[in-house]
Parts: structure tokens; sequence; C-alpha cells
């Protein structure tokens, strides 16, 4: 990683003579300080400011650049991310810049006195006059330092590198910085400013538009994209290609060279561990436990079933003794005899007798005897049925109700019996056709009923869901609400309910001369419970099918519940499900250095903005010799972060040759250091006796005002 | 607050002896924090680059033109030359995979796409 910040406190400061300058180069994502003259800058930090709250005390306090994120977690970091003092590559934000200064000075082994070192500090060029005043006042009014100059960062690092012999008098200084790129052509050692151009596109847009591919491609991983973390893949990664289309249609195609290319990042996984199928022990165990539950119930069941048998016949002992007893006692005393035990007559205690017989039976399982032994009987039971009322007296009109009573409830039950053995001859009789055809055309058979199967448990599926979300509604707030969904018997009965209500006074009154008109009430009384029949018979029908589907079809197998209701499994994380993978964004986040549209930005890219460059010193430049035009492609420095990814020498060369007339040379030279050249080069024109010539006091600023300071450029040629 | 985090001196001191006027004293707490900055935009406003010569090189001036290389178009999902373009989503796409994906991609997804390259819809 080339950047590395430097914190360290620097513990030399006092023995600096005062009359040495403090350099600074304020970039927008990396803050350099040291003292002039020196190789190496002191203070190397990024140029962000947080101002989290400390969790347990709760005050706020304010954190420069990078630091330990472990110790990050003493803080509360979710109101206030990192800031910056810079909108572009222009400084607006003075009380964040503050902060900056303030940390670097502290660093720098600052105490007591105000700072008394003149200052180099580097700008963008043609930095809006407002800006520079406010960084001067800045300086000036807060730190007390005695002087300013104010340079421009690439022509720093040109002049580095032209002092190296790297460069040429005569060249393009092509910067691409972290918001900004520049393209400043330099003519006998000068920046000309009137012919640079710069593109508002930088290494913040392309570690952005990795992030953000990035985590469009792997929503899950989001939190795992940090900034810094994707700065990092970008660093190590990312490269530019000779040509876009032809780099990217090898990925298109896939094959070796594309597997080749590819990166994988690999986060940290364990795999989780994996369930085994139950054992054949297992599952016998299981089902041993099932069985014996099963066993233990039914002989509860059984032991339940015998008390209740030995009580009722208890029960009947004593009634029976009761009756006994009974024929001894006088007619006269029987209700004083019978006022103890709770009953009231023979008759009573007569009837209960036969009641407990027959829930006796009932409980013993003889059920079906008893119908059969009273309908021979019937006919003898019931002697008043067919004498006139006025004949009987009025016990015997009762007792005629109960025979009529009995009578009509036997005959109902000889009736469903009847109908039963009905149905038990036609479904036998349905099995045979059934069983015939299916003699006569196995296959086709088995084909009819699966079909006939399927549609009819999706009827059936389709019928219990609707039921299902009808009761659904009502369950959550008793009954329907306003805007609820309603299915269709309920909306009928909304109807009916509403012209029921409204109904009145319109016309003629005719309600209740059809008989069908009182099927109404019924219909209105019933909510949603209600269940048609055809649900039921085509709940038998599948089962009906289902089981002569498993008779003859082995591979038959029917659709259960749970596996309906049970939650699809999902599908184990495996490793490849933590593998970030980068392929074409290798490529194709640097690309939009080159074409910045793709991000949306509408200028020209790096190549373009050399070209426009050298339009515009023809243009706006007077007295430029042919020879000074001619060369200056034959030094073209690349520098700045962005401009240290593999191919841009490559790239940059192609680009420019197109726009050159034929034949012409071209050079493109890289920076000795792309990241700190322009730190070096400053610090060595700061050490020059140029520099405090140039740089200006209080005094000079708030004499001649802001106008001057506007028009104040530094002249970098000695 | 922690010995670690003390050790470090990552926090920033409140006063610092080398400053002639403490942030404290710029800033009172209690008072609507900080100022307002100016943004680039009404820093650029009020430069009044307009009554200057055009040929004075300025912030605003130096920009780069737009490009006059023909532009070609790239599939928003995979990166590759993209031929088509979806009316609908109005994403750009490589194949009919891509298109399989973009259409199956849920509304805020999409948005998020085209923002990458400005040409999402802002509602204001």
């Amino acid at each position: 990683m080339p950047f590395i910040s430097q914190t360290e406190r620097q513990s030399d400061y006092n023995l600096i003579p005062s009359s040495c300058p403090i350099v600074i180069d304020n970039g927008a994502s990396y803050f350099r300080m040291g003292w002039a003259g020196e190789s190496e800058p002191r203070i190397i930090f990024r140029n962000i400011v947080q101002r989290p709250r400390h969790k347990i005390t709760g005050e706020t306090v304010t954190i420069v650049g990078d630091h330990d994120p472990a110790l990050l977690k003493y803080f509360d970091c979710t109101r206030s991310g990192p800031r910056s003092a810079f909108d572009n590559d222009v400084v607006f934000q003075f009380e964040i810049m503050e902060y900056v200064l303030d940390f670097a000075f502290d660093r720098l082994g600052a105490d007591e006195s105000p700072i008394n070192h003149p200052i180099l500090i580097t700008e963008c060029a043609c930095n809006p006059v407002q800006s520079r005043s406010k960084m001067a006042e800045l300086l000036f009014e807060t730190y007390g330092v005695p002087s300013i100059a104010f340079g421009v960062d690439a022509a720093f690092s040109y002049k580095y590198n032209q002092k190296l012999g790297i460069c040429d008098r005569n060249g393009l200084a092509i910067c691409s910085g972290f918001s900004t790129s520049h393209v400043i052509p330099f003519i006998n050692g000068e920046p000309v400013y009137e012919a640079c151009c710069r593109t508002n596109v930088g290494g913040y847009h392309v570690t952005d538009y990795l992030k953000q591919l990035l985590s469009l491609k792997y929503p899950h991983h989001m939190a795992r994209l940090t900034w810094e973390k994707v700065e990092d893949l970008k660093m190590e990664h990312c490269y530019i290609t000779l040509d876009y289309a032809s780099e990217v249609r090898l990925f298109q195609k896939g094959g070796k060279e594309a597997e080749e290319k590819t990166r994988c990042w690999q986060l940290p996984w364990t795999p989780t561990p994996v369930e085994e199928p139950p054992s054949e022990e297992e599952i016998a165990r299981k089902a041993a436990l099932r069985e014996k539950h099963g066993q233990r119930l039914r002989e509860m069941a059984e032991a339940k079933r015998c008390s209740k048998i030995n009580e009722l016949e208890n029960e009947l002992k004593g009634l029976e003794f009761l009756i006994q007893q009974l024929r001894h006692v006088n007619g006269n005393d029987i209700p004083s005899f019978l006022s103890e035990t709770g009953y009231v007559s023979k008759q009573e205690i007569e009837s209960a007798i036969v009641k407990v017989t027959q829930s006796l039976r009932k409980a013993k399982g003889e059920q079906d005897e008893i119908e059969e032994k009273q309908d021979p009987s019937g006919t003898e039971k019931y002697t008043l049925i067919d004498i006139p009322d006025n004949l009987l007296t009025p016990e015997q009109i009762k007792e005629k109700k109960r025979q009529l009573f009995l009578k009509t409830t036997s005959e109902g039950r000889q009736r469903a019996k009847q109908k039963r053995f009905e149905q038990e001859l036609e479904r036998e009789r349905r099995n045979k056709e059934d069983e015939q055809r299916r003699l006569e055309n196995p296959e086709v058979y088995m084909e009819q009923l699966r079909v006939k199967y399927k549609e009819l448990s999706e009827k059936v599926d389709q019928r219990k869901k609707q039921k299902t979300n009808a009761n659904n509604t009502t369950e959550t707030n008793n009954g329907v609400g306003r805007g609820e969904r309603l299915n269709a018997a309920q909306k009928e009965r909304m109807r009916l309910l509403t012209t029921a209500a409204f109904d009145r006074g319109k016309g003629e009154d005719t309600f209740g001369i059809k008989d069908e008109d009182w099927q109404l009430y019924k219909k209105m009384s019933k909510d949603n419970d209600d269940e048609d029949d055809t649900p039921n018979e085509d709940e038998a029908e599948l089962a009906r099918i289902g089981s002569r589907l498993r008779e003859i079809d082995p591979t038959f197998f029917p659709k259960t519940e749970s596996a309906g209701t049970e939650p699809p499994r999902l599908r184990p994380l495996t490793q490849e499900d933590f593998q970030i993978v980068i392929g074409v964004e290798r490529f194709r986040c640097p690309e939009i250095l080159f074409r910045p549209n793709l991000v949306g930005i509408e200028q020209a890219g790096l190549d373009e903005m050399a070209g426009v460059s050298i339009q515009r010193l023809k243009s706006r430049v007077e007295r430029l010799k042919e020879e000074e035009e001619e060369g200056i492609t034959n030094s073209v420095l690349i520098t700045g972060g962005s401009c240290l990814y593999n191919g841009m020498s490559q790239r940059l060369e192609d680009g420019i040759r197109m726009m050159r007339p034929c034949g012409t040379r071209i050079r493109i030279l890289r920076a000795s250091d792309a990241v700190l050249d322009t730190w070096r080069g400053a610090a060595s024109f700061a050490s020059t006796m140029h520099f405090s010539r140039q740089a200006f006091t209080k005094m000079d600023y708030y004499e001649k005002g802001e106008d001057w300071l506007r028009g104040y450029q530094l002249k970098y040629s000695f | 607050m922690e010995q670690e985090v003390i050790d470090s001196e990552m926090v920033l001191p409140t006063h610092l002896s080398f400053k002639k006027i403490q942030m404290y004293e710029k800033y009172p707490k209690g008072q609507a924090r900080g100022r307002h900055w100016k943004h680039l935009k009404q820093i650029i406003q009020a430069e009044n680059y307009q009554n200057y010569p055009a040929d004075e090189p300025n912030y605003v001036n130096i920009e780069s033109p737009p490009s006059m290389h023909p532009r070609k178009q790239i599939c928003d999902i995979t990166g590759y030359e993209a031929p088509y373009s979806d009316p609908r989503t109005h994403l750009r796409y490589a194949n009919t995979e891509v298109f399989k994906v973009i259409r199956s991609l849920p509304n805020e997804y999409v948005q998020r796409y085209l923002a990458l390259r400005n040409a999402a819809v802002v509602l204001k």
C-alpha cells in the first residue's frame, strides 16, 4: 500500500531555526507536512475529521485522520462520519481545516509560542480567491505565522521531476488526484494556466464506483465493503486497459485468459455443521417411541372405558334395586320414599334404566344390536299412535306424543341406513366399473386417474386457501372491517343485509309470498363458516382416487399436507457465497478517468484533456514557438495517486498519439514518486531564496487586499 | 476516557498552546454549530468571474469541455458493451441473460444502477 499514515509526534521542533519554512501539501485525500529542505514529510495522515461522541462520558471529541479502527469502539460514530474540508479540490470548510492544522502542528511538535515559521501550502490550480484568503486569514490570525506562500501541487511535482532530469522545460503535467484531474502545460519551466484544463474525476470517483458496483453485486456483503477496504482493492487490483472493448469481450467470451485476470477475495467463512440425515437406528428408535406412546394412550383409553362400564353397571344395579324395593312400597308412600333418591315417579326410574342400559351397551360396543333389536318390537311399542286424541287421558296423550317421536326417529334412522346401504352398493358398482376399465386399458386408465387426481387436489387446495384467507381476515379483527377483502359468500351476505336494511317501503311488499323468500334469512344468518357440499364431495372423491392410485400405481405418492406448510429448506451457504469476485470491475472502474461519462460526468477524459490543453496553448498563448508546441508531448509527466494504475502510460500514449500529427514524438514519463513528489518539490522550493521573496506577510495581505491575492502567483523557476 | 485511547493520542486536545485563538473561543458552544460555510457553487458565484477578462484563467474556465470522442455505452450490470437499452428501466444491457437479470431487479436496485451514471430519477 503506497499510502501510510505517519503521525508520530516530532521532538525536534524547538531545534529548527524559525527561518526554516514549514511545507504543507494539502491534498484532498492526504495531508502532508514537513520541513523545507528535507526529503521526506514528517507528518502524513488522511485529510479527514470525525467528531464522534465518547460512549461513556458523552462528550463530543475530535479525531483527525485515520486511527486504529479497534479504538473507535469507545466512540459512537453513528451520527457523524468522516468529513473533509474539501468540496471538489477547493477548501471550503475552514472549521474542519482548522482541526486538521491543529492536529498537524501538534504532531510536528509545536508548543507554547505561536507558529514562528513561514508556511508554504499547496492549493489547486486557479483556486478561488475566497478560499485562498480564508486560508491565509486562518494561518495568520489563529496560528500567528509570519508569512505564507501558495503553490500548485502539480507544478511542484513537475518542477521536482524536472530537477531530477525526468522531464524537460517544456512539457505537460497530467496530474490525477483524489477528486479532480488536471493537465497543465509547462513552457520554459513555468506552468501556463491559460492552457490548463480540469476534469472533475479522480481517485474518489474510482473507489466510489467500485464500491457501488461491488455492493450492488454482493448486497449481502455490503458491510464488508468499507471505503478503506475498497480503496485497498482498487490499489491492488485495478488496472487500465489499452482497449476497453477488446478486454471486455475477453471476459464476455470467458475462457482461460479471463479467468486468469479475475481476482477473488475470500471473506472469512466457516462451514456450517452439516446436518446428517437420521440413521436407521434413529428412525427405528423414534418409531418405537411413538409406538410406546400409542400403546400407553390405548391402555389409558381402555382403562377409562372399563371404569365407565363399571360405573354404569353399578348405577344400573342401584336402579334395579330401587325398582325392586319400590314393588314392596305402598302406592301412597312412593313420593315420600322416592324423595330421598331424587326421582319423582316409577316411570322416571324406568326411563333412567333404559338410558343407562343403552349407554352401557354403547360403552361395550354393542351399538348395532339395539337398533336391530328394537326394530321388530317397533310395531308393538307404538300402541297409542292410531288412537285419536279425544279417546285418551292427558297422560296417554303425553305418552302418545312420546311414541310418535320415537317412531319418527326410528324411521329416520331406518331410512338413513337404507341410504347408506344403497350408497355402498353404488360404490361397489363403480369400483367394479373402474376395475373393468382398468383391465381394458391399464395405462390410459392410470393416466386419467392421475390427471383427475391432480385437478381435484388443485381444486381442493384452492378452496382451502380461500377459506383460510377468509378466516384470517375475520380472525384478526373479529368480523369484517371496512375495506377488507371479502370472499364471494360474504359479499353476497353483505348485499342481502344492506338490501334488507334499505328496501323498506319501496313499492308493494311481496316478501313471503313465495316460499323461497324465507330462505333469505337462512343465508343472512350464516356467516363465513358456511361450507358447501361440493368441497366435501371433492375431498371424498380425491381420497377415493388417491387410495385407488395407491393400490394400482407403485410410483404414486399422495401430496402430504406437511410438505406444503414446512418452510422451503435453505441451501446451505458455501465457500463461494463468501467470495467477492472482481473481474471486469478491475478495469471498468479506472476506465472512468478516460471516459468520465460512464459515471455521468460529461467532460473529456485524461487523454482528450491533453489534446484540449495543447489546443488551448495554441489559441490562447501568443508568441508560442513552433518547436515549443512540438516538443511539449516529448515530456508528458504523469503524477498524482490516480496515475499509479498499471497500463496508464501505454493508454495515455495511444490516446495522445491519436490526436497529434503523425510522427510527433511522444514520451510519457512516470513521476519518480507520484504521491510524494509534490511535497518534495515544495520542500526543495521552500529551501531556496525564491521562497522568501515570494511569500507574503500579514502586513502585505491587509495592505494589498483580496484583489492582489487574486492575482498572486508563485514563480517556480529560478 | 480509556487508557489505550489516551495512549494513542487520537483525540485532539481542546486547548493548544501554540494557537492564538482557541477553537472554543471561535466557535462557542451552544451557538449554532460553527458557521455556514459557502459551498463551492456559492464560492464560484461570489467570485464574479464575469467581471474579469475571459482569457484570464479562473476556476471555472479551466474546466474541460465535454468529450468529443464517440461515446460507447456499456452494460450497467456487467460492464460489457451494451447494444440494447431497456425501455422500462432505462438500463443498458449486453445480452438476454443480463436482460433477465434487470427485469428481476427490484426498483431500488435499478435506481442505484442508474444513479451510478447520474441517470436516476430524482424526486424533489
